[in-house]
């Protein structure tokens, strides 16, 4: 009974994973060759979702990433503190940043806010028989659907976990500063000083991989709705559940091969 | 004699492993408008999604204009999409565009024309099924009637040789659904297109309808012309009439096993 | 498709079409129509040899006739057969455009009207 269970829940997944992998090799075919076959990925729509994922997720990303700043501040002192090496913390809080916290957190947030967004879109497109229209008018709906969010996202999770280390790191250095009693210029340069492109690098390689996740969970989840839409719903949960356990199981596995390096 | 438009020889499909069409078989000429009638569960949705190239057969061959549709190249494939129109069941408006959007999408997708003359060619088929008024609303502010109407506009934007319409009455009240059966007709005179109707609506198949098709359970049980259909000895397309025709008949044993098993027919 | 001009004497201009006019032919149509429009007074399209017409090809007449009553110039559809005259009819614009049995009954309309 429980041999049956795995035996199809392993069967599900695996057919789950190669259709997620269809969908990236075809969306990615769209993207290069589309032009060729008068299908080109549309410019507007790349800028429209760029806007939609990065631009309006500002506010929440500021927010977010200045708190984890000053969380991740106030932790490191006073872990440090037991250590007698208070002094280091801006070490700790540029390393944590970028590396770990920066493209976690974009990910997590963009995956929230977008990915659902995706899987609820398709999903809905799905029910009221869109993607049928879009295929009968003869456009591909990976082309027209996937192509451009996958393209928008990859843009956009780096620069969005870039401008999440400024202002993750910013908020530490705030916090430091006043609970250590020392300028904010100093941290400052001293911050920079630390700051290794490999670092930064790091996070920014991370956040693409994510990129990937999110839009191609978002996108499978959405196509997979059959019936009514009451299922748009479960398969939106789902859809965020299962970016953000593969993002943080990518994450593991990118963190383990770059720390052995 | 010229070939037929469609020509479907022993289509074959499974859903899972129930078989949902079990061998059907039919042909469409040019300028014909066919039925395809049916309760639910008897196949037709499946069939339309065949014959709009959307599913995979499991066998048997689907000829449209000439050509297995199973095996188009790319080329070939985006010609036959110029030249079929689908209007479908619930309209299936692009949620996120206007409805003169919508309606301009498939020639700006396929054409090379001027912006002018797209406009000029999506507001005359807007004209044509009333809905003038309505280019520049979203489809959530559209009646029943009205998405109907739309999705027709859009169907026929490109002048298809050959058009589906899913269920064109459901939903409407009578008088919009007989303008509409009264619209299907004018289209076909006017611009000679080849229909495919899939409807369960009695009234609408036999004002239409120059040949009907009855599918019952993945099977054609009859195929012929409207009085052929009425006169049909046939007992369960006479089942299929009556039941229509009277729609209050009631059966105590049946309802009584409905009760105590649960609908096993759905 | 195929379009022939014919001039006539003053200034009138016959552009006669015959054949498929469709998504694929239809631009040719548009641009003739719209270049003798701005050489000539009076423009005429003769469809009697139409063999198919689609929206597209009634939209560049649609063009036509409205860049002809911006600049007060005539445009007249001529000896429109029966598979013309049905998608006119249903396009609802029968009634729109100027449209005479032949070339006479033009020129006849054309005369007394001046």
């Amino acid at each position: 009974m429980v041999y049956s269970k795995l035996k199809q829940w392993l069967s599900h997944g695996i057919s789950e994973f190669g259709y997620i992998v269809i969908l990236l090799l075809e969306s990615l075919y769209w993207i290069v060759l589309g032009r060729f076959k008068s299908q080109a990925v549309s410019i507007r729509a790349i800028f429209f979702y760029m806007v939609q994922i990065g631009i309006n997720a500002l506010p929440i990303i500021s927010v977010l990433s200045l708190t984890i700043g000053v969380m991740l501040a106030m932790q490191g002192i006073h872990t440090l503190r037991v250590l007698g090496a208070e002094s280091k913390v801006i070490l700790g809080l540029v390393l944590s940043v970028t590396r770990e916290f920066a493209p976690l957190i974009i990910g997590i947030v963009v995956a929230g806010r977008s990915g659902s967004a995706l899987t609820a879109k398709i999903g809905t497109m799905q029910v009221s028989q869109e993607i049928d229209a879009l295929r009968v008018i003869g456009i591909n709906p990976v082309r027209y659907l996937v192509s451009p969010v996958l393209v928008a996202v990859f843009l956009m999770l780096p620069a969005l976990t870039f401008y999440a280390d400024v202002l993750g790191i910013l908020g530490g250095i705030l916090y430091s500063s006043t609970e250590l009693n020392h300028s904010v210029q100093v941290y400052i340069l001293e911050a920079l000083d630390l700051l290794s492109l490999d670092d930064v690098l790091h996070g920014l390689w991370k956040s693409m991989v994510f990129a990937v996740i999110i839009t191609l969970v978002g996108v499978s989840n959405g196509f997979m709705v059959q019936g009514g839409a009451e299922e748009v719903g479960t398969a939106t949960t789902r859809s965020v559940v299962f970016a953000i356990t593969y993002i943080i199981i990518a994450d593991m596995i990118f963190t383990f091969y770059l720390s052995h390096e | 004699m010229t070939p037929p438009i469609i020509s479907v020889e022993n289509l074959v499909t499974y859903y899972g492993r129930h078989q949902v069409l079990k061998g059907v078989s039919l042909a469409v000429e040019q300028g014909e408008i066919l039925v395809i009638m049916g309760g639910s569960g008897s196949g037709k949705s499946t069939l339309l999604r065949h014959l709009l190239g959307l599913h995979a057969v499991t066998s048997g061959k689907i000829e449209i204009f000439g050509k297995n549709i199973q095996t188009l190249d790319w080329r070939e494939e985006q010609e036959f999409r110029r030249n079929i129109g689908v209007s479908f069941q619930g309209g299936a408006l692009f949620t996120s565009m206007t409805v003169g959007e919508n309606v301009r999408l498939p020639l700006q997708e396929h054409s090379r024309l001027d912006e002018q003359t797209i406009a000029i060619m999506s507001r005359m088929k807007l004209e044509m099924v009333d809905l003038s008024e309505s280019e520049d609303l979203m489809p959530s502010e559209l009646s029943g009637g009205m998405i109907k109407r739309a999705a027709l506009a859009r169907a026929i934007v490109m002048d298809p040789k050959l058009l589906f319409f899913d269920e064109p009455s459901a939903g409407l009240d009578p008088v919009v659904a007989a303008e509409l059966d009264q619209m299907i007709l004018e289209l076909r005179d006017a611009m000679r297109m080849t229909m495919v109707v899939v409807t369960h609506d009695l009234d609408s198949a036999f004002q239409i309808a120059d040949k009907i098709a009855v599918l019952d359970q993945g099977e054609i049980l009859q195929i012929g012309s409207v009085e052929m259909i009425k006169q049909s000895k046939h007992p369960r397309v006479q089942a299929l009439l009556q039941r229509q025709i009277r729609t209050t008949q009631f059966d105590p044993d049946e309802y009584l096993e409905r009760l105590m098993s649960g609908s096993g027919r759905k | 498709m195929e379009c022939q001009v014919s001039q006539q004497q003053d200034d009138i201009v016959i552009i006669h079409v015959k054949g498929e006019v469709d998504l694929c032919t239809s631009p040719e149509l548009r641009a003739l129509i719209l270049q003798y429009l701005k050489k000539s007074k009076s423009v005429l399209v003769e469809l009697s040899a139409v063999a198919y017409i689609d929206s597209s090809g009634i939209a560049s007449l649609v063009e036509g006739y409205q860049l002809s009553r911006q600049h007060q110039l005539t445009f007249a559809l001529i000896s429109v057969n029966k598979t013309v005259a049905s998608v006119l009819k249903l396009a609802k614009l029968d009634k729109v455009f100027q449209i005479y049995p032949s070339l006479y009954d033009w020129q006849q309309h054309h005369s007394s009207s001046q």
